[in-house]
């Protein structure tokens, strides 16, 4: 086994990302200091990748959040979805509206991931392509929100929810890494907030930022209190 | 762009005057965020023997297990995948569980035990020494968290802590990464940034070391 990853085992944009990571010769006793340095690397990186979200969005997201917001004063529900980490994301998402801190008002949400008995019965009979527009043609109705967190833009079930969300008249909200993939030209969604960066990682991180800054402002602009910090830590 | 605050006032903040939804509030709540980044870089030389630690534990066939409650339970399960079905092609796939995902057994042991002993009760029955045990408090002073810990130590699982605030209300453990802000959302991005980079690094440990042992 080789001490580093063959550079022709890792995806070039990882390498271009991180080239010292994938550099010969390694030197075991070279690597905390390596690894320390890419920690506050990619500290600056993510800092960097927000300024440049709001730099593009903000107003977006400003006006996301009050049409998400005119949907739940008017009862509409909020669904969320996503694969991989994004599904916990979306399961993040959902418990923040729906169990926000104390003193912020709850809202009704439901991640589309969280029962293993709906998603493996839909992807074994169906295919997993529809697991969830299944979901949401079964609970969605018009009025309701879907919010779909992909890092690609590329997924499937993803594409397929938020075309089944539009037929049925739900507000669309996604959130997409890259370049929007396939989400860039579908021309259904209501809302797309595209993280410009190419690690999986830091597109997850912004797009909590967002999906936290959509809470916090449909919190405000129903009236509710946001305040949830108890007060000063440092 | 506005000022970034410094210390961490919370969504809105004490001194933002009238309640408008705008692209003004957008950036307030992004600056808000930059406080808890910063505390990410300045924990580097930390961070990177958290990585060698768990590296050096995954060598030897440890598994990692994490745990936290309500939106930090979806972080936990979040880590566990990346471990265990990394997003990035040719990453080594590591042995993970993250003990929140089973609502019959959270439900089982929280109605029976309480539910300060619903991980504790799973690490007790999974784990063997030579695990790992992680644990995700936005605050530090969740009870399950802090009773898995101090169980995970008893048991000789090496032990992680992310949590935020005060770093006193943290759990013992043999790691302790603290995001000092009192916002548990802001501190939940921290974590994510902190987990992604702690799945990363300890991979970069076991490719940088290969076959030889991780001290």
């Amino acid at each position: 086994m080789s001490d580093v990853p063959r550079t022709s085992d890792v995806p070039s944009g990882v390498q271009e990302l991180y080239p010292f990571l994938y550099q010969r010769p390694a030197e075991p006793d070279a690597v905390p200091a390596e690894v320390a340095r890419a920690a506050r690397d990619k500290a600056a990186e993510i800092t960097a990748l927000r300024r440049a979200v709001v730099a593009g969005c903000a107003g977006e997201i400003a006006a996301c959040a009050e049409a998400m917001a005119e949907r739940f004063a008017a009862g509409g529900r909020l669904f969320a979805f996503g694969n991989g980490g994004s599904s916990t994301d979306a399961q993040g998402l959902a418990t923040t509206f729906l169990h926000p801190p104390p003193s912020a008002r709850a809202l009704p949400a439901l991640s589309l991931t969280s029962d293993a008995a709906v998603v493996t019965a839909l992807s074994n009979d169906v295919g997993f392509e529809s697991v969830f527009a299944r979901q949401l043609a079964a609970l969605g109705r018009r009025g309701d929100i879907a919010v779909g967190l992909t890092t690609s833009g590329g997924s499937a079930n993803v594409v397929r929810a938020f075309e089944e969300a539009a037929r049925h008249g739900l507000l669309t909200v996604a959130l997409a890494g890259h370049d929007g993939g396939r989400l860039a030209g579908l021309a259904v969604l209501d809302h797309l907030f595209v993280i410009p960066s190419a690690s999986v990682h830091r597109i997850q991180e912004a797009q909590a930022t967002v999906c936290h800054t959509l809470w916090e402002l449909t919190q405000h602009a129903l009236g509710g209190s946001s305040h949830t910090a108890r007060g000063d830590v440092r | 762009m506005a000022q970034a605050k410094g210390p961490d006032n919370g969504p809105m903040g004490p001194d933002t005057g009238p309640r408008r939804t705008d692209g003004a509030a957008v950036r307030r709540a992004f600056d808000r965020r930059e406080p808890a980044v910063h505390g990410i870089a300045e924990q580097a030389g930390r961070l990177s023997e958290v990585c060698r630690d768990m590296a050096a534990r995954f060598q030897r066939g440890g598994r990692l297990f994490t745990f936290g409650n309500g939106a930090s339970a979806t972080d936990a399960s979040h880590l566990a995948v990346e471990f265990m079905h990394p997003a990035i092609v040719g990453k080594r796939a590591l042995p993970a569980v993250a003990l929140g995902n089973d609502s019959a057994t959270l439900s089982g042991i929280g109605t029976q035990e309480g539910f300060a002993e619903v991980f504790e009760h799973q690490l007790r029955a999974f784990s063997t020494t030579g695990d790992i045990a992680l644990g995700i408090s936005p605050d530090g002073r969740c009870p399950n968290v802090h009773h898995a810990v101090a169980a995970a130590r008893e048991l000789g699982l090496l032990t992680v802590v992310l949590s935020g605030g005060a770093p006193g209300d943290a759990p013992a453990a043999d790691h302790l990464l603290v995001v000092r802000s009192a916002d548990p959302l802001v501190v939940k991005e921290s974590h994510m940034t902190l987990y992604h980079l702690l799945w990363e690094m300890a991979q970069v440990f076991l490719e940088r070391y290969g076959t030889e042992l991780i001290a």
